[in-house]
């Protein structure tokens, strides 16, 4: 992968990324005014965080030789 | 837009402490990873406070502002992603762009919280039916203390957040950051992402969860 297409792929994960966020959160939403369940909502912060932490704070980069 | 670099990192090029800028890197990521962890705690405890004060209750919050201030927040997490993918890559004004906006949206976002959310004006008014300032005080029991301190504590970080966007952007002005080597800018969208991670579960503790309480 040469780099105009890691560059590409880079940003097309942020926006990937903002999108399914998004969605979970008015899913968190609709989530609290039907059903309200404590153990539905505690999951969907858990994956959007797991979601944030993998693609937007590259977690793995911690145990990669990866460098600038 | 600047042209993008294709040479790598300068892992054997040595740092101020003498290290190799890739040793040097590792341990930066560690320690502010460590720093996050750190960091969880005071949340943890503030989140745990919550649940044992509010139980199975909420207060009386909007919910509009609650979801608009999330999405606010995701919004500038996104463009701090951008800021720092435009770092990494040469594009100078993707960088410039998403670092300037968002510290624009996190600003929004703390006036937000600020303004709207605590009052701190004493306004009212509402917008096409929707409720835009809070009425909540510190001095209204659990209820208030516990929303004082939750995002309070969490405003506190969104200003620091926004005082190190700006910090990377005007250094970024100056031509500080290469594709080589960009540091301060890595650490501060880790450091903006940490702090949308807190949010994504103070919200649905602050505003979603529970019965409320009139």
């Amino acid at each position: 992968m040469d780099i105009h297409e890691r560059k590409s792929a880079a940003y097309r994960l942020g926006l990937i990324t903002l999108l399914v966020l998004a969605v979970l959160t008015a899913v968190e939403y609709f989530v609290s005014i039907y059903t309200g369940s404590l153990i539905l909502l505690l999951i969907i912060a858990l994956i959007k965080a797991a979601i944030i932490v993998n693609n937007f704070m590259h977690i793995t980069r911690l145990w990669r030789e990866e460098s600038h | 837009m600047s042209a993008v670099t294709t040479t790598h990192a300068p892992a054997h090029a040595e740092t101020q402490h003498g290290l190799p800028y890739a040793q040097q890197l590792r341990a930066n990521r560690l320690g502010l990873w460590l720093f996050c962890f750190s960091e969880l705690f005071l949340f943890g405890a503030l989140l745990a406070s919550r649940f044992v004060l509010w139980g199975n209750t909420r207060p009386d919050l909007s919910q509009v502002m609650g979801l608009v201030a999330t999405s606010v927040l995701l919004l500038s997490s996104f463009f701090m992603y951008r800021a720092e993918m435009g770092a990494a890559h040469g594009d100078r004004s993707k960088f410039l762009s998403g670092a300037l906006l968002a510290a624009a949206l996190g600003t929004l976002f703390f006036i937000m919280v600020v303004v709207l959310e605590w009052n701190v004006f004493g306004l009212e008014g509402n917008l096409f039916g929707v409720e835009l300032f809070g009425h909540l005080t510190p001095a209204d029991g659990v209820y208030g203390g516990i929303f004082f301190a939750m995002t309070g504590m969490h405003a506190l970080h969104v200003l620091t957040g926004v005082a190190l966007i700006l910090i990377i952007w005007w250094n970024g002005r100056r031509g500080r950051y290469t594709p080589e080597s960009h540091w301060g800018v890595e650490a501060t969208a880790i450091y903006w992402h940490f702090v949308d991670v807190v949010w994504v579960f103070f919200y649905p503790a602050l505003y979603l969860m529970g019965h409320l309480v009139q």
